[in-house]
């Protein structure tokens, strides 16, 4: 998208932006909000998933989307009800040739819009797209879509700046207190260490109340340390990634593949949660399986019907798999 | 030092220095082949070729085109996966993830068969989504089944997309000898041949429900997919092709005017492979119906405008959705704008991008009132389903083209 800074500006009319907490807000949600606050809108997010989002979601989607996608629509519905002037849905492709995203998100705007107008709801959706592989840069990109809000060059500069800062910090900060935590539990003597147990989820999965809230709770619940394979530092998980496979296109599964290899002397066992059907996850998670070797590894899909009774038995029975291990196998419990 | 000039007794005229009266008569044997007085600028030609035994996967009918790469661009042996059978299927899905895309397991299925049939080079391609992956992975799951002796040509790993880098690659893992001369030309040959089998494909769609005298259609199809598999020259592509094409101009046919047709859009490898989609195309055929099938080699990958589908769809996306995305949304709205009666949507479990093609064809079909009928297949081998829901969807539009 060339930049046409003052000519297409189609979207001065929006004041009031909706953005779905769902999916790759988990990600990038920092650097949205940011970005439309700089430029003068009033950003509008809807309350975390709960199972009337599902409920609504699911009545939008077809049957065999995925969970996490089920839930976006979901949100997007409820801010629809908020009255908001737009939805923002960005399309995101990659940034590389095996740095790229599940296809679902490259599908996302035209996927909800489609889904919308079937239902008779017709949105209006802002979007973007990324696709640095074939020259779609994201700082075109989000300067494009500044342009076509109306503000001038300068203006689009600062509030991608600002933007790409503000979600760099936050993650900066959240990187740095998982390796003060793991830092931490290396101090503590053997016997009193806690049980560290990693999440390796997809964010919008292990961060979502609604999926991955339920494990994390009980995982806390039965007293284990719980570290997150996403809160790492990205660009090194990412290049380490490429020791365990050269050709997994997916950078988020990457990245996840780059922490448990990083963090993989500090925790006890991982817990590798997708949503079903995850199609990324199907095969990355299979390879975990095969590869990292010598930690246990307990694998949850979590999918529209289940209750949370079942997530919490699986959780408990593998903590106490790992407690008895650690106290060094069961006849000596 | 080295003596420039010559010896008078050294020089090549000169004769044997024997008294011309001692020699009256001699034999002579020297060991070895005849060979020609003087060097006529022939070499023996070298022996390029490679022993090791190339697979790939089942897919549609582009065996012959598969063979043709393997033996001619390759230049080394090929073994043919044997026909995928019940048991097949079910040690793919065994070996693969629960819900990885249905087209891994079966891909699985055929490296296990070809392995037992003693390939040790197995071939995946790369492309898009989760095809990227399959290479690798396949890899893993056989090398910790207890398959060692063998190889992967993995075009993942060729990362950087040069044609350069592929053709080194192929030597490295393949044959390092092979003919770039002779390699691009047989190259050609195999684009022509997957030109032609997808022309034979459409040819027989269009008409083979329709046929007076039965399996007609059907035979000279097979004869021409036997003369490809055959064929050892571009000059036998193109000589197959044309035998086929007058073979299927002499057969007699009966065609209504205006017959049911349906269309069919999907993702790549189900909506393609008969043995993914239970063969659906001959159970539609059977029904009496011209069946198109947008997806093959040659219209994706080979003759695709990307541009202009993009363009033709623009109201119902404003960007690529996935890989096939654009191309089957932009072909559904061809076949509803072309009149057709009905259009069939294939896709494997669990294929992400084309689930999400699914509200757009929703919408279309709300548009232009073109009924889509959605098939999801699994590594089921059980058909009886699939038949009621195909006649029942035969006798809607069946009923709809009367009315109107």
């Amino acid at each position: 998208m060339s930049l046409e800074f003052g000519q297409r500006a189609d979207l001065v009319d929006v004041r009031r932006v909706g953005i779905p907490r769902a999916l790759l807000y988990y990600r990038y949600g920092i650097a949205w909000r940011t970005f439309f606050e700089q430029l003068g809108r009033e950003v509008v997010l809807d309350e975390p998933s709960d199972r009337g989002t599902l409920e609504v979601g699911d009545r939008l989607s077809v049957d065999e989307c995925c969970l996490a996608s089920k839930l976006f629509l979901g949100h997007v519905s409820a801010l629809i009800d908020a009255g908001v002037d737009a939805v923002f849905v960005p399309s995101l492709m990659g940034y590389g040739r095996f740095d790229t995203f599940c296809t679902k998100f490259q599908a996302l705007p035209d996927l909800a819009a489609n889904a919308f107008a079937v239902a008779g709801r017709p949105v209006r959706i802002i979007s973007l797209r990324i696709d640095e592989l074939h020259g779609e840069t994201e700082e075109a990109a989000f300067k494009g879509l500044a342009a076509r809000f109306g503000a001038s060059r300068k203006e689009a500069a600062r509030a991608y700046k600002a933007a790409r800062a503000a979600q760099r910090s936050y993650d900066e900060a959240m990187a740095r207190e998982q390796e003060k935590l793991v830092k931490s539990l290396g101090k503590l003597p053997v016997a009193e260490r806690p049980l560290t147990i990693l999440v390796a989820a997809h964010p919008y999965v292990s961060h979502d109340p609604f999926v991955g809230g339920v494990v994390e709770d009980a995982l806390r619940d039965l007293g284990a340390c719980v570290l997150f394979a996403d809160e790492t530092d990205r660009a090194r998980a990412l290049k380490r990634s490429y020791e365990f496979s050269h050709s997994i296109p997916w950078i988020v599964n990457r990245e996840l593949i780059g922490s448990i290899l990083m963090l993989h002397e500090h925790i006890d066992g991982i817990v590798l949660m997708s949503a079903y059907p995850c199609g990324p996850d199907s095969m990355a998670d299979d390879a975990i399986e095969r590869c990292i070797k010598g930690k246990p590894i307990l694998t949850l899909t979590v999918d529209a019907q289940a209750g949370t009774a079942g997530v919490e038995t699986r959780v408990e029975s593998f903590v106490d798999i790992l407690s008895y291990q650690k106290k060094g196998g069961y006849l000596n419990a | 030092m080295r003596k420039i000039a010559s010896e008078p007794e050294q020089s090549a005229g000169e004769p044997c220095a024997r008294e011309p009266r001692e020699e009256r008569g001699r034999i002579t044997l020297k060991p070895g082949e005849p060979r020609p007085l003087f060097f006529t600028g022939k070499h023996r030609k070298r022996d390029r070729h490679s022993r090791h035994r190339v697979a790939f996967f089942h897919f549609r009918s582009y065996g012959p085109a598969f063979r043709y790469f393997a033996e001619q661009v390759l230049d080394a042996d090929y073994v043919p996966t044997p026909t995928p059978t019940r048991a097949t299927i079910e040690r793919g899905a065994e070996m693969s993830a629960d819900y990885v895309c249905t087209p891994f397991k079966h891909i699985m299925g055929d490296y296990v068969a070809a392995l037992d049939a003693g390939a040790d080079v197995l071939v995946q391609v790369t492309g898009f989504c989760r095809l990227n992956y399959y290479g690798e992975l396949a890899e893993m799951i056989l090398r910790d089944a207890g398959y060692e002796d063998f190889r992967m040509l993995n075009f993942s790993d060729v990362a950087t997309g040069k044609v350069r880098d592929y053709v080194a690659y192929c030597k490295k893992v393949v044959n390092p000898d092979l003919s770039i001369a002779h390699g691009v030309k047989s190259l050609y040959g195999a684009y022509r041949m997957v030109e032609h089998i997808d022309a034979v494909r459409d040819r027989y769609l269009a008409n083979a429900a329709f046929e007076v005298e039965p399996g007609s259609f059907d035979r000279v199809r097979r004869s021409f997919l036997s003369d490809m598999d055959a064929a050892q020259t571009n000059m036998d592509i193109e000589a197959g092709f044309r035998r086929a094409m007058d073979a299927f101009d002499a057969l007699p046919l009966d065609k209504p005017e205006h017959p049911v047709r349906v269309g069919i859009v999907g993702e790549y490898y189900t909506a393609q492979d008969p043995t993914s989609n239970l063969d659906v195309e001959r159970k539609l055929l059977d029904l009496g119906v011209e069946v198109s099938n947008c997806m093959s080699i040659s219209r994706f990958n080979l003759h695709y405008n990307a541009e202009a589908s993009r363009a033709a769809i623009a109201e119902y996306s404003s960007y690529d959705m996935g890989p096939t995305s654009t191309f089957n949304i932009a072909w559904a709205k061809r076949y509803a704008e072309e009149g057709y009666d009905g259009i069939i949507h294939i896709k494997s479990a669990g294929c992400t991008p084309e689930i999400d093609v699914m509200p757009v064809l929703q919408r279309l079909s709300r548009d232009y009132r073109v009924p889509v009928l959605f098939l999801t297949f699994d590594t089921q081998t059980s058909d009886a389903g699939l038949d009621t829901r195909l006649e029942a969807f035969y006798d809607m539009i069946a009923m709809r083209k009367v009315r109107s």
